[in-house]
């Protein structure tokens, strides 16, 4: 590595002190006559896999995208039908633009929640798609959403779903689970047994396992509790956290699994 | 006519962005200028002490919006610094990749709204045509076009789609035929000499007074790029050279961003061949699993608080288009950062602006504050 | 039979339809209506529409041949959506222009910044009463419509000034400063490069001149006087290269800062006025006007309205260079910008009245061609 000592080129004729910038002009000239650069907006859509097919673009320019457009990271679709109501979208989102609003299709007590995006504050990084476990909640190349009123930018989970029934080429990109993930881990001597993590768990990967009740020495006194234990299935698990938000006893924690 | 301020800014066609020169003038004289810097100011330091690691990328590309990969490397630098990661090779290369990419970005971008200045439109759409390409290779595997969120402590989100590589050789055979035109265009027009020789002078040893870098220090002839002096991913690994010019002047400045568009595309064809030999993993292995991809939350908080990561403090600096820039991260063990600083090139370099505008004319002036290349977001932050 | 131009045209209209109207009518309105005093005004009237609307069109047409070159030196497309080829679209904008709201800023002068585009306009139209379009057009015969022309064309540097000045604008003096500064220094120019032209054509009026070069266009021998005239007029019309006034980098918009709406749309078809009267004077000048080399077949020349269609495709093909230059050169500096008009521009005019007078003595030159004597 050396350093390079930018100098212009031997100086210019100075009769011809404005040919060489006009010749330059009339070349583009020329070559635009054929076929400016430009594609005609909304009429010609580089998202559009049949206008991609028939792209004319100016002679030797090189094309642009081709079919790896769909990795733009447009409006969302949602599936509310895989949807786990895992809440993960709305913890990752650094613009707190995503709510977990209740869908119909779950049972009363426990309530299915699906987000919804207000795209007023969306910043389109794509980290709730990239978090979605389920692969439920994608970016699509759907970029138009310019609207009337404010609370038209809220989109619910009942119109992202139905961006996702327009089946938009969708983001391919899935992400890879860290090798040295942290699993939940359980304080045994806390826990009541309640069934509050097995009964939220969106992914059903908490199973209540009966364990035997000790026999109670002379004067110790056993907290009254139901003599269950939940076990967590690592491989099933996503990793969303909700077990430890609605665990009374505050006895589940992240940790590495021995 | 006599002596008057004159306020350009903060809205008008000169400054790119939004500050405000305030020039003194007699006539078409410059007797005395004053910048004033803030008006774009949005607290991004501020805000990252309450955002994850990772979070934070997003406000670096809002940063410079013509260099977000640079700051964006710049931040992962210092946070992986701070934390005490080592990103895989691949990803490093990637970072390269990107990096060069938005030099040849940001620099088509500089020299498109330098013309323009000049009045010259329709390198300005050229400039613009061209730069449409690089930012399409940035869609193709980022998913966006200027807000690119790509990088992540520890490597990068995704690795490359396929056909990646020729379509960028493409782009980068197309570019080279490009910058003869660019500089015919330029160099070729006397009109141009005329406006810019001897125009907007700043001398070496003014710049290092006034801290002023990047291709604005090389023009003085001034022998130093940070990839080369204080290396940083792969750089050591290629084989480029560094632009100097030793006229001091706009047409100088102009020669050396011409020069290092060329070494990019030098820099990049060695990435492209390196990233086709070596497929590999792009994210590290060990990662806090709060930083691990997918991007999970933590469920309950203060939980990392219980736990002993190690601290640490991160320090990186980055040859940005504009200039070096510099970051500082301190990891007090938390899951955000405790404090992040940043040193912007481009607020060093017009806060010189007395040094080199003091003299000219008021046509000059657009195409000295041109040559400077402002981006007012990373000025502001 | 005396030739038929646009007035005589206007005029046998007018009176065509006066006198079936005052036979049909009872004396004395009849009467009145047949008189020949009513039916002259009325005619020049009629003329005055015409030749406005005309004029109006073309520049409308300029604006639209400029953009859509501009587009095409600039690898994109130009107006291409309101009518065909985006034709309308200047139609369009005018109309937008034309329903907002103009606006006077609070310290401005109301007089000098309402007259100042209102007779900026007036002015670039009159210039249309006083060319030849053709050989069928032109209203009178006034012996220095050249003279004339120049007059007028040199009003404009008078009136910028006065609406830069109202304007109260730091931005909109300077523009206007500059304007004046850069007109008046390159009037001299383009007046001593006319004076070759008059040399060798031996009259001031337009018609003459034009008649002059039916075999010999003036723009071979005389192209010194050409550049010269050429570069003056970019000047004059305030285009880049020498586009200072409105150096849209530094002084936002110029002299025209402060203008928003209508009188915007004022100055901007004001500029285009001129724009085409510079373009128009280029090929009456040097390009032999409506007349074709006699090497054309006569066929390209008997068509109705041929010697229009030919004058006004020169005109177009003379502000395409103009575009041209627009599209690949810089913005000069002030001081350059005079330095070049009083230090190159004049020593060239002068040089080119020198050659003018050598042709019309020697009546050939070795390279340069050979001229007819003048009146023959």
């Amino acid at each position: 590595m050396s350093e390079v000592e930018a100098k212009p080129k031997a100086n210019e004729n100075p009769i011809l002190f404005v040919a060489r910038p006009m010749a330059t002009a009339a070349r583009q000239f020329a070559r635009s006559l054929v076929r400016p650069s430009t594609i005609v907006y909304p009429f010609e859509r580089l998202e559009d896999p049949k206008f991609r097919g028939q792209v004319a673009v100016a002679p030797g320019k090189p094309i642009g995208l081709g079919e790896v457009w769909d990795n733009y990271r447009g409006v969302h679709a949602l599936n509310i039908e895989t949807c786990i109501s895992c809440n993960l979208c709305a913890f990752s989102c650094p613009d707190l633009c995503i709510d977990m609003v209740t869908v119909p299709g779950g049972d009363p007590k426990h309530p299915k929640k699906c987000p919804q995006i207000d795209y007023g504050k969306c910043s389109y990084c794509g980290f709730c798609s990239d978090a979605c476990p389920e692969g439920c909640l994608t970016m699509t190349t759907r970029y138009e959403l310019s609207v009337t009123k404010r609370a038209d930018m809220v989109y619910s989970p009942q119109r992202l779903n139905e961006v996702f029934r327009t089946r938009l080429p969708m983001s391919p990109i899935r992400l890879a689970r860290p090798a040295n993930e942290d699993s939940i881990l359980l304080d045994p001597p806390l826990c009541i047994g309640c069934n509050a993590c097995s009964r939220d768990c969106p992914t059903e990967c908490i199973t209540m396992l009966d364990i035997p009740k000790p026999e109670a020495k002379p004067g110790e006194k056993f907290p009254k509790r139901i003599w269950k234990e939940p076990v967590i299935n690592d491989s099933d698990c996503v990793r969303c956290g909700t077990c430890i938000s609605v665990c009374p006893k505050e006895c589940l924690f992240w940790g590495t699994r021995k | 006519m006599s002596e008057m301020w004159i306020n350009m800014g903060p809205q008008h066609p000169m400054t790119h962005g939004l500050w405000n020169l305030r020039v003194k003038i007699d006539g078409e004289m410059i007797l005395d200028v004053d910048p004033e810097m803030g008006y774009l100011h949005r607290g991004i330091e501020k805000i990252s002490e309450d955002r994850h690691y990772n979070e934070v990328v997003t406000l670096m590309d809002r940063c410079c919006y013509v260099a977000g990969f640079a700051w964006e490397h710049l931040y992962i630098l210092a946070s992986e610094g701070a934390l005490h990661i080592q990103p895989p090779e691949r990803a490093e290369y990637l970072r390269v990749l990107c990096d060069e990419f938005q030099r040849i970005g940001s620099h088509i971008m500089w020299y498109a709204a330098f013309v323009q200045d000049l009045g010259l439109m329709s390198p300005f759409l050229y400039g613009m045509r061209d730069r449409d390409l690089v930012l399409d290779l940035f869609q193709s595997y980022t998913g966006a076009r200027m807000t690119y969120e790509y990088m992540r402590v520890g490597g990068v989100r995704s690795d490359l789609p396929p056909g990646f590589t020729d379509r960028a050789r493409q782009v980068l055979d197309w570019l080279t035929q490009r910058y003869e035109e660019y500089d015919q265009l330029c160099l070729g027009s006397t009109i141009f000499r005329k406006r810019c020789d001897d125009l907007g002078t700043l001398k070496a040893a003014d710049c290092v007074a006034h801290g002023v870098t990047g291709p604005m220090l090389r023009a003085a002839g001034m022998k130093r790029d940070l990839r080369r002096d204080r290396p940083y991913a792969v750089y050591p690994q290629l084989d480029f050279d560094v632009a100097v010019a030793d006229g001091a002047d706009v047409t100088a400045r102009y020669l050396v961003r011409m020069e290092e568009l060329r070494q990019s595309v030098r820099i990049l064809r060695q990435v492209v061949d390196w990233l086709d030999r070596h497929p590999g993993p792009v994210m590290a292995e060990q990662l806090p699993r709060w930083l691990g991809a997918p991007y999970a939350p933590v469920g309950a908080e203060g939980y990392l608080l219980k736990r002993n990561f190690p601290k640490g403090v991160g320090f990186s600096s980055v040859e940005e288009p504009h200039g070096e820039a510099q970051a500082y991260v301190v990891n007090e063990g938390g899951e955000h950062p405790y404090r992040v600083k940043f040193r912007s090139p481009v607020f060093a370099n017009i806060s010189a602006a007395r040094q080199y505008l003091v003299g000219y004319h008021v046509a000059d002036i657009p195409p000295i504050m041109g040559s400077v290349d402002v981006c007012v977001g990373e000025v502001d932050r | 039979m005396a030739p038929l131009t646009l007035y005589t045209v206007s005029n046998d209209l007018v009176s065509s339809l006066l006198t079936a109207l005052g036979n049909a009518i009872p004396n004395p309105v009849g009467a009145w209506l047949k008189s020949p005093d009513l039916i002259t005004g009325l005619s020049v009237l009629v003329f005055a529409a015409i030749l406005l609307a005309a004029s109006m069109l073309n520049t409308i047409l300029l604006i639209w041949w400029e953009r859509k070159l501009l587009g095409r030196f600039m690898d994109r497309r130009g107006a291409m959506h309101v009518g065909y080829a985006g034709l309308l679209q200047n139609f369009a904008d005018g109309l937008k222009l034309f329903r907002k709201n103009t606006f006077q800023p609070r310290e401005a002068d109301s007089l000098g910044f309402y007259t100042g585009p209102a007779a900026y306009m007036v002015t670039s139209l009159i210039l249309f009463g006083i060319l030849p379009i053709s050989s069928g057009w032109n209203s009178g015969a006034l012996p220095l419509t050249l003279l004339l022309a120049l007059a007028i064309f040199s009003f404009a540097p008078l009136f910028i000034f006065i609406s830069a000045w109202s304007s109260n604008n730091k931005y909109s003096l300077m523009g206007g400063m500059r304007s004046a500064a850069q007109m008046i220094a390159y009037e001299v120019p383009i007046l001593l490069a006319v004076v070759a032209v008059v040399i060798v054509a031996g009259s001031f009026d337009l018609t003459t001149i034009v008649y002059e070069q039916q075999n010999y266009w003036f723009w071979g021998p005389l192209v010194v006087a050409l550049i010269v005239f050429v570069a003056g007029m970019l000047a004059e019309m305030e285009r880049i290269p020498f586009d200072l006034p409105e150096a849209e980098a530094e002084l936002v918009e110029g002299w025209n800062t402060e203008y928003g709406g209508m009188l915007f749309a004022f100055f901007m078809l004001a500029d285009y006025l001129r724009a085409l009267v510079g373009s128009i004077l280029v090929v009456l000048l040097f390009l032999g006007g409506w007349t074709l080399p006699t090497w054309v077949p006569a066929a390209a020349t008997s068509f109705p309205l041929a010697g229009i269609f030919w004058f006004m495709l020169k005109t177009y093909l003379v502000f395409g260079l103009f575009v041209w230059v627009r599209a690949a050169l810089p913005r000069v500096r002030t001081d350059q910008l005079l330095r070049i008009g009083w230090n190159r521009m004049i020593p060239l005019s002068l040089l080119s009245i020198f050659l003018a007078a050598l042709l019309v003595t020697v009546k050939c030159l070795p390279f340069l061609g050979c001229v007819p004597s003048p009146g023959s």
